[in-house]
């Protein structure tokens, strides 16, 4: 693998995050969270490399969405 | 008087380090080999090494606990060319969230926490083996 850029492990490294706020979930739901998760990663992985308007984007997007859904509040997701 | 006895206790302790340190280190393995030795030395160092010896994980049984892992992983298709020199995105097709996602699933197995640094340079299973053999607290 070409060694990452700044931005992809950016990225890799929120994926990384949202992975582990996944462990704080109740046991039974962890799983929903995880698919969760992952889809929303894999729904944007044709964004293009160069294409850093959206990755940034999409990145603050995605850590506002870690950040509220890590309320403990919240103990299921659904689609 | 009470320094020579301190002293004489240091050198005693000084000549007993050494032979205990040599057990010590020995590799889990290899013991069983060895059955037939003699009894004292391995008595003496059990009071010793009670506590501090870490477990010593060897490195076939890092590499077959990893593919088992891997072997279970989803998105791992062709477990045909799983072996030691696999590379995670050539070999097995994942990408670099999969990856991800089998660098945390190894912390998981070995209950210890890969910072991202160093789990961003594992692309290869042998990256990973030979990480975690050298994690002193990897169990």
């Amino acid at each position: 693998m070409a060694r990452l850029s700044g931005l992809q492990k950016d990225v890799l490294s929120l994926y990384r995050q949202c992975l582990r706020a996944v462990k704080l979930k109740p046991n039974d739901t962890q799983s929903h969270f995880r698919d969760f998760a992952r889809s929303e990663f894999h729904k944007h992985r044709d964004v293009g490399k160069k294409d850093f308007g959206t990755i940034e984007y999409l990145l603050r997007r995605g850590r506002n969405q870690l950040e509220s859904y890590s309320d403990s509040g919240i103990r299921d997701i659904r689609r | 008087m009470f320094r020579t006895a301190l002293l004489r206790s240091a050198r005693s302790a000084v000549r007993a380090a050494p032979r205990c340190q040599a057990a010590m280190a020995r590799p889990v393995a290899r013991t069983a080999f060895f059955q037939p030795k003699p009894m004292t030395p391995s008595v003496y160092c059990q009071a010793v090494r009670c506590y501090a010896a870490s477990a010593g994980l060897s490195q076939e049984e890092v590499l077959g606990r990893i593919m088992d892992l891997l072997k279970n992983f989803d998105k791992v298709q062709d477990t045909s060319k799983l072996n030691l020199e696999s590379h995670f995105h050539n070999d097995l097709g994942l990408d670099s969230l999969d990856t991800v996602e089998v660098v945390m699933a190894i912390e998981e197995e070995f209950s210890i926490e890969i910072p991202d640094k160093e789990a961003d340079a594992i692309h290869s299973v042998k990256q990973a083996v030979d990480y975690i053999v050298a994690q002193p607290d990897a169990h």
